[in-house]
């Protein structure tokens, strides 16, 4: 009987329920955990890569760039840097839908889109994909640091089913009731970026499945104000630079570890 | 009346030896009455390419933010900036999509380029309304004084020209052929793009 | 195609032509020999000068297919249309100035066109529209104006000499002639100002300005018009307006010719370039404010843009 409701996404269960949307939920706690903190100068923005290995190359990731070319953390414009979990086809796709949606705002605006509007519009897609026949949601949610004139700096998350919701401090992925309830312990108001980054980094190392952090297991990312020009900085960290960051933090890797990552 | 003439407005770009310059006018008018000595028409796509938009003023404004658009998305997918060949022929496709229903633009475009070797190489291009690409080694000029700039452009541009030789050649071809269109004029801006800075400059022209 | 028709019509305008032409030629008073030489002017000095026509119907639709029309921008013959013109009539006299702009479509042919003609000493004229038109009649009213001279040992009055202008172009009217011109004089009742133009108006008054210039122009000239203007005041509000058109105007500009007609005849003033008034103002002559005409120069650091020093 079951089956009848869970193959439709457009079809509600007996229960009221839309099994897809909760199946694409399920799928994203299993995602590469992206944590998000927002202080009172910049947001933070963690993620744990989840495809890593010795033969994968990484050569072009090491340049770094304006996009980060990374796997989970993506600068969607100037002022909104976003963290995906969940299918990585399925983010590819809506980073894309982003990073349009912004540049169409830019266009008609000649204003940078404000962050809520950007979840907003990435809602109206994926709510899209919940309702209309033949389609399936998208296995893809989403962490929006950003910076706008109206409300400065945000947090947002965005589901499959086209909800969001704003956050002073919040995780998806794997493992992030855990961060959650950490982060709900740790987290204070008036929190600056200097102390926010510490405060992901720590949660990082204690939700992530591997006891040891490193670059080729982590993603790091900061939008904070340019102090000369006053507009929006988005930096993703380039590796050489999440290793600098995790030795002064004291969370790097044990050097027997570094030294098998080297080999 | 001409819809290319209706604003006025020229642009020129011309190459030197490591640097390129493009200078344009400033009047924005209605057919014969002057509206402003202030309007812009050259606009920055990367540090080191910059955009003249000569032609009809509602689409140098719509066009330039079209441009805008495309550079980055271009540049946040490739994580690059643009290189000022692929530019030129972003505009010439950009310009081409609207083949049966033009912008009344006439683009013309200076930059220079950085090999892998670290080299420099100067660029400049022009397209008609339609976006058909011409790359010239030596200058490339358009709008309503086209046709005097390119008279006193042959007299005066020499090949490998230093910057500040550059500057004096082409602020004195723009402000002698403009002085000779009715539809350009009232001052002039003058970027000469070198392989580390841009240098800008207005110039003082003829007032009529 | 010459048709027998109008070949021996007498309504036509070649028809009229060809009558006045006939007409003067038994006219006695008008042979040559009469008035000796005949000045440069030929035919002409026996009368209504004769023109070749087309040796078509309608001669008058021939040249309107083929000279400047509103309608065709790619004809072949271009006349002239971008100029500022003006005169005013005041206590002192008249204040005659012009622009020296030509232009072909937008090619500015010439900055130094003379668009004043000195018809005589006592007598000026201002050129818009065909400049040859202009040019021509004018020199041909000055013709006449001396023969009137001869003929009635006095010289003509303004408005007699306007007149034979405005009756001279009405003959022609339908041609394709294009004047706007106003003749400037000082006669028996003092300063006067005519305007005639190419259909045939005649017009008397204190102050025109003709051309595509001719609104901007107005526009200082009207708030700075009175009659009691002092001389320096005059020649001063002449240039300014003049430079105000050349501003704005993209088809006049260059320079800036300036007449005064006083009670011994005219005077010319000087020669002002617009950019130089702009800029730095006409220089130092008589009602010259000191400073360029320029908003941005006039209004340096009192305008929003660019505010005065805060003085706290």
């Amino acid at each position: 009987m079951a089956r009848r409701y869970d193959s439709r996404t457009t079809i509600f269960s007996p229960e009221g329920r839309l099994y897809q949307i909760e199946y694409a939920m399920e799928a994203i706690s299993h995602a590469g955990t992206v944590l998000g903190v927002l202080a009172k100068d910049g947001v933070v923005l963690a993620a744990e890569k989840k495809v890593t290995g010795k033969l994968l190359d990484l050569s072009a990731a090491k340049d770094g760039g304006y996009g980060g070319s990374g796997e989970k953390i993506y600068l969607l414009n100037s002022n909104v840097i976003g963290g995906v979990a969940g299918l990585t086809a399925d983010a590819n796709s809506l980073v894309n839908y982003a990073r349009t949606a912004a540049q169409r705002h830019l266009l008609m605006y000649n204003e940078d889109i404000p962050v809520e509007l950007l979840a907003q519009r990435m809602c109206d897609m994926k709510q899209g994909y919940t309702q209309f026949g033949g389609l399936r949601p998208f296995g893809v949610s989403l962490l929006y640091a950003g910076y706008d004139p109206h409300y400065h700096f945000q947090l947002y998350h965005s589901d499959p089913s086209g909800n969001y919701s704003g956050w002073k401090a919040t995780c998806i992925g794997a493992n992030n009731g855990t961060a959650q309830s950490l982060l709900k312990q740790e987290y204070k108001d008036d929190i600056e970026v200097k102390d926010a980054i510490g405060l992901v980094l720590r949660t990082m190392s204690k939700t992530m499945d591997s006891t040891t952090l490193g670059s080729e297991k982590l993603e790091f990312a900061v939008i904070t104000l340019d102090p000369t020009t006053k507009e929006p900085k988005a930096k993703i960290y380039k590796p050489a630079e999440i290793d600098a960051l995790l030795q002064k933090e004291g969370l790097m890797k044990k050097e027997e570890d570094a030294e098998m990552a080297t080999a | 009346m001409s819809i290319m003439e209706l604003n006025g407005g020229s642009v020129i770009a011309m190459v030197g030896k490591d640097c390129v310059a493009i200078a344009a006018d400033m009047r924005l008018g209605n057919q014969a009455l002057g509206i402003s000595s202030k309007f812009e028409r050259i606009f920055p796509v990367t540090d080191r390419i910059y955009l003249g938009l000569p032609g009809l003023a509602t689409d140098v404004a719509t066009l330039r933010e079209r441009f805008r658009f495309r550079v980055n998305m271009y540049t946040i997918k490739e994580e690059r900036e643009i290189q000022p060949e692929t530019f030129a022929h972003l505009v010439s496709s950009t310009l081409y999509e609207h083949r049966f229903g033009p912008y009344f633009i006439e683009p013309v475009m200076a930059g220079i380029s950085k090999t892998p070797s670290g080299a420099v190489k100067p660029f400049i291009a022009a397209t008609d309304l339609i976006g058909c690409l011409n790359f010239a080694k030596d200058f490339v000029v358009a709008g309503t004084a086209s046709t005097k700039l390119y008279g006193v452009a042959e007299g005066l541009w020499e090949p490998d020209l230093e910057p500040e030789d550059l500057f004096e050649t082409i602020s004195q071809t723009l402000l002698n052929a403009t002085d000779r269109d009715a539809f350009s004029g009232w001052g002039c801006i003058v970027h000469i793009i070198t392989k580390d800075k841009v240098v800008t400059r207005t110039l003082k022209g003829r007032m009529d | 195609m010459n048709t027998f028709a109008t070949k021996f019509s007498t309504t036509s305008a070649v028809g009229q032509l060809r009558k006045a032409q006939k007409l003067a030629a038994e006219e006695d008073e008008f042979s040559d020999a009469a008035w000796g030489s005949e000045a440069g002017f030929g035919n002409v000095a026996k009368g209504a000068p004769s023109f070749t026509v087309p040796a078509i119907p309608d001669p008058a639709a021939f040249l309107r297919l083929h000279t400047d029309d509103h309608a065709d921008p790619s004809c072949r013959i271009k006349i002239q249309h971008g100029t500022t013109t003006l005169a005013f009539r005041f206590q002192g006299g008249v204040i005659v100035a012009v622009d020296s702009r030509a232009t072909a479509g937008s090619y500015i042919a010439s900055g130094t066109v003379k668009k004043v003609i000195e018809i005589n000493p006592y007598l000026l004229g201002t050129m818009a529209g065909g400049a040859a038109d202009c040019q021509y009649w004018e020199t041909y009213l000055g013709m006449h104006c001396r023969l009137h001279e001869l003929r009635n040992r006095e010289r003509i009055s303004v408005s007699a000499a306007s007149k034979y202008l405005s009756n001279l172009v009405y003959s022609y009217k339908g041609m394709g002639l294009s004047m706007g011109t106003m003749i400037c004089g000082w006669d028996k009742t003092g300063p006067a100002v005519f305007y005639v133009d190419s259909d045939g108006t005649r017009l008397k008054g204190d102050l025109f300005s003709v051309g595509s210039g001719s609104t901007f122009a107005y526009g200082v000239l009207d708030q700075g018009y009175h009659w009691d203007l002092t001389d320096a005041e005059a020649q001063e509000l002449g240039r300014r307006s003049i430079y105000a058109a050349g501003h704005r105007d993209a088809f006049s500009g260059n320079t800036c010719n300036l007449y005064h007609v006083k009670e011994d005849g005219w005077h010319f003033i000087g020669n002002y370039d617009v950019s130089k008034m702009h800029y730095d103002g006409p220089g130092n002559v008589p009602g010259a404010p000191g400073h360029g005409y320029g908003y941005d120069i006039r209004v340096e650091g009192r305008s929003s843009a660019n505010p005065p020093e805060a003085s706290s």
